[in-house]
């Protein structure tokens, strides 16, 4: 049997979009991307995890930077590309997820924002993630330290805790004329600008309905109307999305829209949505968006139809890994 | 037809105003293969960089700016001084050296400027650009106007001292000055990958306490609509910005280079992704303008540059005694 395998997935553009100008997101530099992935690999080390495969990219190289400051450190732990073209984009992304499940990963690191784990949860099937946020909106990832998510990742590829520590998070499958397209993580939104431009959605003039995949108030970005819409009689059962219609003659919510971005929002209507339930709209043209991004050019007879899936990626909840992990001794000697 | 409105505040994108950007990238493209032409039947003296490849970004940035707006430029800068309103019979004049040039055929291809339009020059110094937009920055805030600077500058002259002087000064000043690195690859013949301690331009900027964004230099939509966000931002007083557009150069550093530092899959990748070819297709796909509408636009530009020639080769060359002329103000 081999060695247990984490892989780690640490794009390079996230966290620099135009957001930056129209909102106050943070810059999350290489550099400091190359610093988390430092403290993740120390972590991977110290629960004893010796394999450990990345995403290749060429204009930056996070990964052999992160290795070549760590030679002081002996490390026991042996980090290596995956052979696969370098081609600049997301698509570079969902390839590594796909062959690092291929060879059996047992946990896959992400860095980046919603955007980076979409296109992951692409190609990573049923191997869980562990997702530290270094974009923009960050729903679907978190703010975590990369030492704890490197010991909880290894502790996860190891077997050390039981699959009760993860999660699996729901998903919006996107069709346009009747063909599966795309996916999103988070939401999906139909804007009126008809090209993808700098991607980003900001401005909910252009914005004209919102499917979400989950309803949760302390989230930032589309996902936070739905938090606004909760009632006290709706529960926030992570497998029940959103279908919100903007628009005048019904309520006015506050949403954190973007960072440092709050804004009244004018909902004309807006119904819980179950799993497997689908939305479908004739927008005319225009475009979809994906989890915040603007990723699909519509032309004026698309039919789009928006369906709520439950078999979104697996993802580590860190927390109560850790605490597992503690509770059967795996930090003492 | 006309496209809604991109972001809150900047003018909409509707169907002239795609056309006028497509002609003005595609005056670009011509200008730029007639120049290398015509260098290589040694018409044109010294050197010319072009800029071919790159016209997204010129075309995206000034369209949000009037006569009023400054520039600066660098030694690629024909580009921008399309974009900003610089007269093209002008501009090949000045290319001859001749005598109806932009500056009196005493500057050539790396000096063009027409201060008239706001464009304050092309600039043979690496990292040149940077403190005269800061000074016009600072004769736009004493205006009170709503003027700003845009500074063009590349990559390799992100790594110069200038850019340090440059964007502190504009930070702690808070000017209106929106600086547009065009992050072409290479400066020169060195990759960024090796001249660079980073990977995004951008990420510089929070030294500065200045927002750094990062746009696709190849869709002249996305540079319209962060560059557009941008301008806005400083004509509010908001301060200085950085946008960094990735883009890509389609011939050498300067016509006579062998490029031998990059591959033709590399060349061919991105000539697949040409700026104009997607603004075309964008707009045929969208009945926004048929293939016969865009024929005759290249048609008529095709027709401006070949009389921009006439024009230019018609025009005498400087006299000798006037050597010393036009070259230094003189101050009261």
């Amino acid at each position: 049997m081999s060695l247990p395998l984490v892989g780690i997935i640490a794009n390079p553009a996230s966290g620099r979009d135009i957001r930056r100008l129209v909102a106050h997101g943070t810059v999350f530099d290489n550099n400091e991307k190359t610093a988390i992935v430092r403290r993740v690999l120390l972590g991977l080390e110290a629960v004893g995890i010796r394999r450990v495969a990345y995403m290749p990219e060429h204009d930056f190289g996070i990964l052999p930077r992160a290795l070549s400051e760590l030679h002081g450190h002996s490390l026991q732990l042996e980090a290596f590309p995956l052979e696969m073209p370098v081609l600049g984009t997301s698509a570079d992304s969902t390839r590594a997820a796909q062959l690092l499940a291929e060879l059996e990963a047992g946990c896959i690191i992400t860095l980046g924002g919603d955007g980076t784990n979409r296109v992951v949860a692409k190609g990573c099937g049923t191997v869980p993630l562990v997702p530290i946020s270094t974009g923009t909106n960050n729903v679907f990832p978190t703010f975590l330290e990369g030492t704890v998510a490197g010991i909880a990742a290894g502790l996860v590829a190891r077997g050390c805790v039981g699959k009760g520590t993860l999660q699996r998070a729901p998903r919006l499958e996107v069709l346009v004329n009747g063909v599966p397209i795309d996916s999103a993580l988070v939401d999906v939104v139909i804007s009126e600008q008809p090209f993808v431009g700098t991607r980003a959605i900001w401005d909910l003039s252009t914005v004209r309905e919102v499917v979400l995949s989950r309803v949760a108030p302390a989230t930032i970005g589309l996902s936070a109307l739905g938090g606004a819409l909760l009632n006290t009689t709706a529960d926030t059962n992570e497998h029940t999305g959103m279908h919100i219609v903007l628009g005048n003659g019904g309520r006015e919510v506050m949403a954190a829209l973007a960072p440092g971005l709050i804004k009244w929002v004018q909902v004309r209507e807006s119904r819980s949505l179950l799993v497997d339930a689908s939305v479908q709209f004739r927008p005319g043209a225009g475009t979809v968006a994906l989890d915040g991004e603007r990723e699909i050019e519509l032309t004026m007879n698309s039919v789009v139809e928006v369906r709520l899936c439950a078999d979104g990626p697996f993802v580590v909840n860190v927390p109560a890994a850790l605490e597992e992990a503690a509770r059967a001794g795996h930090f003492q000697r | 037809m006309a496209i809604q409105n991109v972001g809150s505040s900047i003018q909409p994108l509707d169907t002239s105003l795609l056309l006028r950007l497509y002609e003005q990238m595609e005056t670009i493209r011509q200008f730029e293969e007639q120049a290398g032409k015509e260098f290589a039947a040694g018409k044109i003296p010294g050197f010319v960089h072009l800029y071919a490849g790159e016209e997204a970004v010129a075309v995206g940035v000034c369209a949000h700016l009037t006569d009023e707006d400054f520039i600066t430029s660098h030694h690629r800068g024909h580009g921008h001084c399309i974009a900003k309103g610089v007269d093209i019979r002008e501009m090949v004049a000045e290319l001859l050296g001749r005598e109806a040039g932009s500056c009196r055929g005493k500057g050539g291809s790396m000096h063009i400027a027409d201060v008239h339009k706001g464009m304050l020059g092309a600039n043979g110094i690496v990292g040149g650009g940077y403190p005269l937009a800061v000074g016009a920055g600072l004769t736009a805030r004493a205006n009170g106007k709503g003027q700003v600077a845009v500074c063009f500058f590349g990559d390799g002259a992100s790594n110069q001292g200038t850019f340090h002087e440059g964007l502190n000064l504009a930070g702690i000043w808070k000017l209106p000055v929106v600086f547009v690195a065009e992050n072409n690859g290479y400066a020169e013949t060195t990759p960024v990958t090796y001249h660079m301690s980073c990977r995004d331009i951008a990420d510089r900027a929070a030294g500065y306490g200045m927002p750094g964004i990062t746009v696709d230099g190849l869709d002249v939509l996305a540079v319209y609509e962060a560059a557009g966000e941008a301008i806005v931002r400083a004509r509010r007083g908001e301060g200085p910005s950085l946008v960094e557009c990735k883009t890509y150069r389609y011939y050498g550093h300067f016509e006579g280079d062998t490029t031998t530092y990059r591959t033709k899959d590399e060349l061919a990748f991105y000539r697949g992704r040409d700026p104009i070819l997607g603004l075309r297709r964008f707009m045929v796909d969208r009945t926004l303008a048929t293939e016969q509408d865009l024929d005759a636009i290249n048609q008529r530009v095709q027709e401006r540059i070949a009389d921009a020639w006439q024009f230019a080769e018609a025009s005498p060359l400087p006299a000798p005694e006037e050597t010393l002329t036009d070259v230094y103000v003189k101050y009261p």
